[in-house]
Order: C-alpha cells, then sequence, then structure tokens
C-alpha cells in the first residue's frame, strides 16, 4: 500500500470554504455596526408565528448569528483540506461553508434592520421573509460556489488490479454490462410525510416559511431516492433519477473494488450523496451489501446496491482488461 | 442484471440480449414488475446499437416475459409466461404449409377451425 497522494486543491478550498465565509460574516457584522446605536438595547432574538417572543443583547445575539456559521467555515474548511481527496467532498464542504455563512449573515442584517429606531425589542415585526430570503440566497449561492470548486484532473493508473480481487469469467472479446437500479422508497415516504404535515402546518398556522422549507426539503430529497448503478466498459456510473448528482469513476482510475456491508447512519450519518468516516463518499440509500471502489488519488466511493458481489466482480475484470489490452 | 454479448458468436447480438433477459426471469432473477434498464442506457452500456436493443425488447414482449409502457419502459409482466414454445410450433406450421403448398387463406382458416 502506498503512502495517500496529499490533498489536491487546497489554496481554492481555503478560499471558499474559509475566506469567502469569513468576508461575509465581517461585512455583516460591519453593516450591523453601522446602524447598532440605532437598536433597542435588547434586541428581539427569538420569533415565534404570531412576532418577536425573546429578546437579548447585541452581543450575545451575534455571537449566535455570526460565530456558528464561522464555527461551521472552519470546520468545513478542515474537511476540505484534510480529507478533500475527491471533488465531491470539496463541493460539499465549499458548498456547506458559503451558504450557511450567507443564510445566517442575511437573517442577522435583516432581522436587526427591521429593530432599527423601536424602543423595545418586543415590538419588532416578524421576520418571515427575512428568514426566507436567507434560507434560498444560502441554498442558491452555496450551490453555485460549490460548483466552483475545480474538478478533479485525470488520475489514470497503469497498475494491474490486485490478483485476489473478485473476477468474472469473461472471454477475452465479450462486451458485458451490469445495471442495477437502488431506490429507498423507506425515505420517499418519510420525505413524502413530512411534506405534508409540513404544508398542513404552513395552512393551519399562517406559517408560510414551512411551506418553503417543505420545498426545499423535496427537491433535494427528490435527487436522492433512485440512483440508475451500471458497470461497463465506462467504468462505474451512478446517476440519480433525475440525472444529477452523477457519479462517474473510468476504468483507468479503479485500482480495485470489493464488496461491503455498509451501514449508512454509523457510517455516512444518514443516507443519500453523503460523506463519511475516513474520508469515504458514499451513495447509500439502506443498509445492506455495497460496492466499494479504490479509486486513484486515495479516493474512495461506496455505493449500496443489490447483486454488489457480480458489480464488483465485473469492475475489477474490465478494469484489469483495460489495463492489458 | 449482467448482461454478457460475445461479438465473435454466430448468435446475432439481439438473441443473445434476449436470450440472457430470458433466462433471468426464468430463473426468478428479475421479478414481475421490476424493471429492465432503459433501451437506451443498456444500449450505451453495451456499446450496440439502439435499435439491437429494441428488437430483443420487441421479441421479448411478443413473448409475453415483458410489457413496454410509454414513459415507463421495459417491466418484467406480471406472470411470466414464455411463449417461445408457441413461436416455435408456429414457425414450424407455416414451414410445413409452404412444403405442402398450402396457401396462406387455407392454412388460416385451418388454424382457426382448430382454435374452436
Amino acid at each position: 500500500m502506498t503512502a495517500r497522494p496529499p490533498v489536491p486543491h487546497r489554496l481554492s478550498s481555503t478560499v471558499l470554504a474559509l475566506l469567502v465565509p469569513l468576508a461575509v460574516l465581517l461585512v455583516a457584522g460591519l453593516a450591523i455596526a453601522s446602524f447598532a446605536d440605532e437598536l433597542p438595547d435588547r434586541v428581539a432574538t427569538h420569533w415565534d408565528s404570531t412576532g418577536p417572543n425573546g429578546t437579548g443583547t447585541l452581543a450575545g445575539f451575534l455571537a449566535v448569528a455570526l460565530g456558528v456559521p464561522a464555527v461551521v467555515a472552519v470546520g468545513c474548511w478542515l474537511l476540505a483540506v484534510l480529507a478533500g481527496r475527491s471533488s465531491g467532498t470539496r463541493r460539499i464542504s465549499v458548498g456547506f461553508a458559503v451558504g450557511f455563512a450567507i443564510a445566517f449573515a442575511v437573517m442577522a442584517v435583516g432581522a436587526l434592520a427591521v429593530q432599527r429606531g423601536i424602543e423595545d425589542g418586543l415590538d419588532a415585526p416578524g421576520i418571515d421573509g427575512v428568514v426566507v430570503a436567507g434560507i434560498l440566497a444560502g441554498v442558491v449561492l452555496g450551490v453555485a460556489v460549490a460548483l466552483l470548486a475545480p474538478r478533479d484532473a485525470p488520475q489514470p493508473t497503469a497498475e494491474r488490479v490486485p490478483a485476489d480481487a473478485p473476477r468474472l469469467d469473461l472471454a477475452p472479446g465479450a462486451r458485458a454490462a451490469w445495471t442495477r437500479t437502488v431506490s429507498s422508497r423507506s425515505t420517499a415516504v418519510v420525505v413524502g410525510v413530512v411534506c405534508v404535515v409540513l404544508v398542513l402546518l404552513a395552512v393551519v398556522l399562517h406559517t408560510p416559511l414551512t411551506l418553503v422549507v417543505a420545498v426545499v426539503l423535496a427537491a433535494m430529497l427528490g435527487t436522492m431516492f433512485v440512483f440508475h448503478v451500471s458497470v461497463d466498459e465506462r467504468g462505474l456510473t451512478v446517476r440519480s433519477a433525475l440525472g444529477w448528482p452523477r457519479l462517474v469513476i473510468p476504468l483507468d482510475e479503479v485500482e480495485q473494488a470489493r464488496v461491503v456491508h455498509v451501514r449508512p447512519v454509523p457510517e455516512f450519518g444518514g443516507w443519500g450523496y453523503r460523506l463519511g468516516r475516513g474520508g469515504r463518499t458514499g451513495i447509500v440509500l439502506r443498509t445492506g451489501p455495497g460496492v466499494e471502489v479504490e479509486r486513484t488519488g486515495g479516493r474512495t466511493y461506496v455505493v449500496t446496491v443489490d447483486d454488489a458481489e457480480r458489480a464488483v466482480a465485473l469492475l475489477n475484470t474490465l478494469a484489469d482488461r483495460h489495463r492489458v489490452g | 442484471m449482467l448482461v454478457v454479448l460475445d461479438p465473435s458468436s454466430p448468435e446475432p447480438l439481439f438473441a443473445q440480449i434476449g436470450a440472457q433477459v430470458r433466462a433471468m426471469v426464468s430463473r426468478g432473477e428479475l421479478r414481475p414488475g421490476e424493471r429492465l434498464p432503459s433501451a437506451r442506457d443498456l444500449a450505451t452500456s453495451l456499446d450496440v446499437n439502439l435499435h439491437t436493443v429494441l428488437r430483443a425488447y420487441q421479441d421479448l414482449r411478443d413473448d409475453g416475459l415483458i410489457e413496454l409502457r410509454r414513459g415507463r419502459g421495459a417491466v418484467v409482466t406480471a406472470h411470466p409466461v414464455d411463449h417461445a414454445a408457441l413461436h416455435a410450433a408456429i414457425t414450424s406450421v407455416v414451414a410445413t404449409a409452404r412444403d405442402l403448398g398450402v396457401p396462406p387463406a387455407t392454412t388460416l382458416a385451418l388454424v382457426k377451425e382448430a382454435l374452436r
């Protein structure tokens, strides 16, 4: 086993996951400072559906509203520069750091701007619009910045696949394709129920905000519960039923594949397209067998899918044949 | 599902695809209601012409093993019954009728008679 190569693109990860979020939070802090003397002594810090129901000091408010996303950004930056061997890891890290910072910055500035000139924080108006704007800005700009993170350069290898890796008996000139669809019906049901509850809450409590949460949740999860997995001359392809996200590992970057038993919650902290322990990237929809691919550049990917034995055997066989041929 | 094609075999590629899907259904590896990969995806994966896969799927549909539905693709039928034996018998009836010089209309009339 050779030493793992260094994590690539550390400079861009540092700029995008650390400097950009901190700059956003700094700008938010300066904006708030510019009108701090117009704010009540105790500003509104908490709202329910009828209006503000809690107050606190400005310093305490800012420590949470700007401190939390700063800590998140540092965590994401560490993840990107220490474990960001695959572009997926770097993209999720920088997108999350920036999205979080922007959402919190918009909400902090907006929530305080409406309190200028009032005596008591409890007289502050509602901030539903501010929260919606913050979430939307965070999601949109987070995704945009994630797309800015550099993709992985091709890293082909000429090393043979280890002889003890599982193989398939394949005639020399034969063409082979393995395909399988993996879906998570339980996730779909849970998301469906949660969305219906949120919509009902929105109607009953007159809180349009929960509608936005339902829509964002449905859109995010909609990309996550059906994946088509295939192994063929193009390598391993995992594609969401909606076309995105998509993962392609070409044959010349497959070091070897093996069957693993996957437990999504302890190993990946949940279901979907996830970052897992040990820097693995996973598309994990259920507990059970999965394909684990060691990819060049020290990258490891896991996909939960039935019939993983044959997928692994075919991937090793094709990858090795590709080197020889 | 796993499909392996041997381009050097005299058996046409569409027949090789059909035979493997048929075997998977009879082994219970493909269950009723299960969806086959789209013809386009499978053709790309196997690096064959789209029409090769479509031809294989149409034969499987004619044999009652799968249903082709617009928008849903190819789905294994609820009670897959392999009509291949019936097709073989029909082929042999047609061949015999030709050998004996019996005109198609007469052959059809005889088959209809027999079906009553």
